[in-house]
């Protein structure tokens, strides 16, 4: 699920459509100071590198005055950008707020417990909704075309009229009800108002209508604005038509996303300091947006983990594109991180998923903790042997599979796009991971009972955690 | 456009019509009650051009009308979205005309007129082109092309454009 295709529609968009939208009223003198135009591209970028984000805090990083985020927020919810949701909420709800902020960014948001009260307050919260922006973008350019292609042809131009008077609206089908006895003018319905007729013309009126002159004017005109529009809309029609055929990103409700993102959170939280660093080198291309990173590797992670659960390190090597920060982790750790809790834990499993990279390491240092037994560690050894001899001929096996991969890997690369080459690694592996497992259950059956077997090989795993590289290296040589 | 189609209809007759004339009341009240008519499905009811079949009647309790199912053909005019039509001027005002094409009032609003022909008030209202060659007024046959129409229940009502190559006044009747 890659989200920076998407990111730079909704960037286009603004630019296009929202560049010169200001939050004063009409009413108002625009003085150079105060002329805040282009803000609300400023909001949508910046919720470009948000997902579902407090609008107070959004204010606060914007330098924006709440009140005046609200007002471009508020257009961006008429427009069907973005989606809101409010409620009520004590300290308490708050926290699971910030502590799904916490997972998902790695901005410490330490601050945010001293400062809550125990009264309840009405939050909102807004997130772009990709799905929705896309037909929004699509519909908008649409009619655009359809308005001045309409006009240009004086086609299917129904004529509207209104009354001053009351509003009401009528169109040229009602002109034989409309006509007064008295004089020429339509009258409305209710309050006899004279109607006039609309204008919404694109085309002033102001050119003088009359002599073909004019007529030929206008057209010229409207040619004009059609070739411009196409011109200037290009770049944005490029990116829908390239958006397409891609998987959406959701985030979906404000709950379901806090839920997903605070069991992330409670995964990193377990997890020693050692994977943060790791983590934002994750940002594509070093990108300097730590929300960013973050959204990708959410939406990646579970993926991601798996990939590299399967490749048995050889992927690591060859095929970095897919993250370094990852290769730290030996495969075999996060295989049997895996295996344990479909075994045992199928409930635990379920809250690894989002961040599973990080979580693996949870499960193992509780074990470490609990099984610190000498005399295993001869075991272990042995384990360790069989476990490289059953790798090594698994290996071999694979090599033709890694080679194909690698291949498809490899070139997604060099075009930058590392998000695909991620996701076919990732579908491939996810079907070596399950032969390799077999292998491993079968191989481990006859020496021990089950559960002393995970318990082991965690604590092998942790010893692995050094060498673990130089293996990849030896063996991708030796294959 | 014109339809020639059969339609079924159930006549309620009085007991004073029955008789060896039964047949041609019938027929004659089927007229009057028909043509003319509009429906929303089938459009104007123009003429009754045959009888196909009158069904048993059957005699109703307590008034003793008796109800006959009939079945006739009849020549329907329904106007469409695009189509082309000669139609007389009925209304000139500023905001257009309304014009007539048998029972089908068509209204053209003023910026659906060719942009050459204005407005001209007085107690002939009309639109004339500036070296005042083409006169659109009360009673003048116009051509015109329909670009929308409104269906009731009970009623059509369409709108027109006479902005379209070929289209316009066909017969103007200061100069016939």
């Amino acid at each position: 699920m890659s989200i920076e295709p998407f990111n730079r529609l909704v960037k286009l968009a603004a630019r296009a459509f929202y560049d010169d939208v200001t939050t004063k009223g009409d009413n108002q003198p625009k003085t150079g100071r105060g002329d805040n135009r282009g803000i609300a591209v400023v909001v949508l970028d910046a919720l470009t590198r948000r997902q579902w984000v407090r609008e107070e805090d959004l204010a606060k990083e914007l330098k924006l005055h709440s009140k005046q985020l609200r007002r471009i927020l508020r257009l961006f919810e008429e427009e069907k950008l973005v989606t809101r949701d409010h409620r009520r909420e004590t300290a308490k709800g708050a926290k699971i707020y910030s502590a799904a902020v916490a997972a998902t960014a790695d901005t410490q948001m330490g601050g945010k417990e001293g400062e809550e009260k125990i009264k309840l307050h009405t939050h909102s919260y807004c997130c772009l909704d990709y799905a929705q922006i896309y037909d929004v973008v699509r519909y908008r350019m649409h009619r655009m075309k359809k308005k001045i292609k309409d006009e240009l042809e004086d086609k299917n131009t129904v004529q509207e009229y209104v009354c001053p008077g009351c509003g009401k609206r009528y169109n040229a089908l009602d002109a034989l009800r409309l006509v007064s006895l008295e004089d020429e003018y339509f009258h409305c319905e209710r309050c006899n108002g004279e109607l006039v007729a609309e204008s919404d013309k694109l085309a002033a009126q102001d050119v003088g209508d009359g002599d073909d002159n004019a007529r030929r004017r206008r057209r010229e005109k409207l040619k004009d604005m059609l070739q411009k529009m196409e011109v200037q809309l290009k770049p944005l029609m490029e990116q829908l038509n390239r958006v397409k055929d891609m998987p959406i990103p959701e985030f979906g409700s404000l709950q379901a996303w806090e839920a997903r993102a605070s069991a992330a959170g409670r995964a990193v939280n377990g997890d020693s300091g050692s994977n943060d660093p790791s983590k934002n080198s994750q940002g594509y291309g070093g990108t300097p947006m730590p929300f960013l990173g973050e959204t990708k590797l959410f939406g990646l992670a579970w993926q991601v983990e798996v990939a590299f659960s399967g490749l048995d390190g050889k992927e690591d090597v060859k095929s970095e594109s897919a993250s370094t920060s990852l290769k730290v982790l030996p495969p075999w750790m996060i295989k049997q991180g895996m295996n344990l809790t479909k075994e045992q834990r199928g409930e635990v499993k379920q809250e690894s998923k989002p961040d599973g990279s990080s979580a693996q390491p949870e499960f193992s240092d509780d074990k470490k903790s609990t099984v610190e037994n000498d005399d295993k560690k001869k075991i272990q050894d042995e384990y360790l042997k069989a476990y490289y001899a059953a790798l090594y001929k698994k290996q071999q096996e694979l090599e033709e599979a890694a080679k194909k991969q690698q291949e498809l890997s490899d070139i997604p690369l060099a075009t930058g796009l590392s998000d695909s080459s991620n996701r076919q690694v990732g579908m491939k592996a996810k079907r070596d991971d399950n032969e390799g497992e077999d292998d491993i259950d079968w191989e481990e059956a006859p020496v021990t009972g089950n559960t002393i077997e995970s318990y082991k090989v965690n604590d092998l795993n942790v010893e692995a955690e050094e060498s673990g590289d130089d293996e990849d290296d030896v063996d991708w040589e030796e294959g | 456009m014109f339809f020639h189609i059969v339609l079924e209809r159930n006549m309620q007759l009085h007991p004073r019509h029955f008789g060896r004339n039964l047949r041609e009341n019938l027929v004659s009240k089927l007229m009057k009650d028909v043509e003319g008519t509009c429906s929303g499905r089938h459009g104007f009811v123009v003429a009754i051009t045959g009888i196909e079949n009158v069904g048993k009647g059957l005699i109703r309790d307590g008034t003793g009308f008796v109800t006959f199912p009939v079945k006739y053909q009849c020549v329907v005019f329904r106007p469409f979205k695009g189509e082309i039509l000669e139609a007389a001027v009925t209304m000139v005002n500023k905001m257009g005309f309304f014009a007539e094409a048998g029972p089908v009032q068509i209204f053209v609003s003023n910026h659906l007129i060719p942009d050459d022909m204005e407005f001209q008030s007085g107690d002939m209202p009309n639109y004339t082109t500036s070296d005042g060659s083409v006169k659109i007024q009360k009673d003048s046959e116009v051509r015109l092309k329909i670009i929308g129409t409104r269906v009731d229940a009970t009623e059509i009502f369409c709108i027109g454009t006479i902005k379209d190559d070929f289209l316009g006044v066909i017969n103007d009747p200061t100069t016939a």
